[in-house]
């Protein structure tokens, strides 16, 4: 069976240029993860933070 | 005296995880732990800290390990914000795993407990997490088939669906918070589910903004990844001259920031769009670039790929000698790397161009012009013919394989 030329055009034009291999290449381009942190210094800091903002606002207050 | 010792390891390797060394940071770590601590709150955080580098390092199943551990320990000493943070990275690296179920119920965890605390920060990095996961299912089950964007099954649009909403749910919040940042990488992660979903106007208006956004922080390697994406995006609304321009700004960045991967892969997109351009000496040109790039990563699935383009470019400008070469050399290596699918294609390409390459000499060619289509093409020895003629005569020599056995 003969196929109409336009057809047969249009089929050819999809084999030369399958969408689908193009696709394979397309690499989409992510964003980073975000991990949640933890440090060492969390601990200690949150310990003697609360002390030493105490002291320099109330020697501010006092100047 | 031991007690300082676990806390000076863990501060050097806290000390060079953050200058970028991770490998030299784990070991810190795992010697911090040997020597141990009855402070469970340091031991938590270095733990987590040893979870991340081996995330960094990738090499996920340690990470998951020490993530356990972690939240293990925080949920021990009922440290309810280390407990979310401990859910979160062990979310994450679930979904590096591809445990797309528990990974979602480690990120909801995540998001449960930030709400609760009323930890708008956290909250937001959730919601992020979440979207990130629903994106990489949606994406792993969708690659199982050979679908382009936008014709999807159900299960896969529902979880792209899902990563959007909470894209969009991050947005509002950090939009609130004037992060920026995290509003460039929501953008991004957004405008890859748009593409995916095959709203291809909606994922170049998110890849605008995250441009944009990678521009005010002077990101290059953001900037460069929304160049590709908006490509990708453009290729699919058929704007194919845009695209082009979008991947010369790619491989532009790529050149500046000497990452010769990228540089490849920009090349064959380009490749491919001027392929689409029907611009064939040009795809030739960049399919060469790739090619070399390929050769020098020794990446044999890239050559393979280079190789198959190639094929395909000479043929449509009718030049079946470079396009045997690359044919039998895509054969060659789909062979190698045990490529099943590519050595099939490949096979089918060399008997095609055997043929056309055959009848080419021949000038007897009668029995073409019963077609009507091709008389004028092969009235020469070694006719030069117009691209779309030669695939033609190609085809219709595939529709007739009995008839063409006959001719010889």
């Amino acid at each position: 069976s003969q196929l109409l030329p336009g057809r047969q055009a249009a089929d050819l034009q999809s084999k030369v240029v399958p969408s689908k291999q193009i696709l394979h290449s397309d690499n989409m381009e992510m964003e980073p993860e975000t991990m949640e942190t933890k440090s060492v210094t969390d601990y200690f800091s949150k310990l003697h933070m609360g002390s030493l903002v105490y002291s320099c606002t109330s020697k501010r207050k006092n100047k | 005296r031991m007690e300082a010792s676990c806390l000076e390891l863990a501060l050097e390797g806290e000390r060079l995880c953050k200058a970028g060394d991770c490998r030299a940071g784990v070991s810190f770590f795992e010697a911090a732990v040997q020597v141990g601590t009855e402070d469970l709150k340091t031991l938590s955080a270095i733990y987590s800290q040893l979870g991340n580098a081996y995330f960094y390092l990738h090499e996920y199943a340690k990470a998951l390990e020490y993530h356990h551990h972690d939240l293990t320990l925080a949920r021990t000493i009922g440290d309810l914000l280390g407990e979310a943070k401990a859910s979160g990275n062990l979310g994450n690296t679930l979904k590096v795993l591809g445990n797309f179920e528990e990974a979602i119920v480690c990120c909801q965890r995540h998001l449960d407990i930030s709400r609760e605390l009323n930890d708008k920060v956290g909250e937001a990095r959730a919601l992020y997490n979440l979207g990130n996961v629903y994106h990489s299912k949606g994406k792993n089950v969708a690659s199982a088939g050979t679908h382009d964007p936008g014709e999807l099954p159900d299960d896969v649009k529902n979880a792209l669906q899902k990563a959007a909403n909470y894209y969009e749910e991050n947005l509002t919040i950090v939009t609130e918070l004037g992060d920026r940042a995290a509003q460039g990488r929501a953008f991004g992660n957004l405008g890859n589910t748009h593409y995916l979903l095959g709203n291809f106007r909606s994922a170049v208006l998110a890849h605008e903004q995250r441009l944009l956004i990678a521009k005010e922080f002077g990101d290059r390697s953001a900037e460069r990844r929304a160049y590709s994406n908006l490509g990708n995006a453009h290729i699919f609304l058929g704007e194919f001259e845009t695209a082009s321009e979008y991947y010369k700004r790619t491989l532009q960045l790529a050149r500046q920031l000497k990452d010769r991967a990228v540089e490849a892969q920009a090349c064959y997109s380009l490749g491919n769009t001027y392929t689409l351009l029907q611009d064939y000496e040009k795809a030739i040109d960049y399919h060469l670039k790739h090619l070399v790039i390929a050769q020098e990563l020794n990446d044999k699935i890239g050559e393979g790929r280079a190789c198959w383009s190639l094929g395909n470019a000479y043929t449509a400008l009718g030049n079946h000698d470079q396009a045997m070469h690359f044919a039998e050399r895509h054969l060659e290596i789909s062979r190698e790397v045990g490529d099943k699918s590519g050595e099939l294609t490949a096979r089918l390409n060399v008997s095609d161009l055997q043929m056309v390459l055959g009848l080419s000499y021949s000038t007897n060619t009668s029995m073409m012009s019963e077609s009507h289509m091709v008389d004028k093409t092969l009235n020469g020895t070694r006719p030069r013919v117009g691209r779309r003629h030669s695939m033609e005569n190609m085809e219709l020599m595939k529709l007739t394989p009995e008839k063409v056995q006959n001719w010889n």
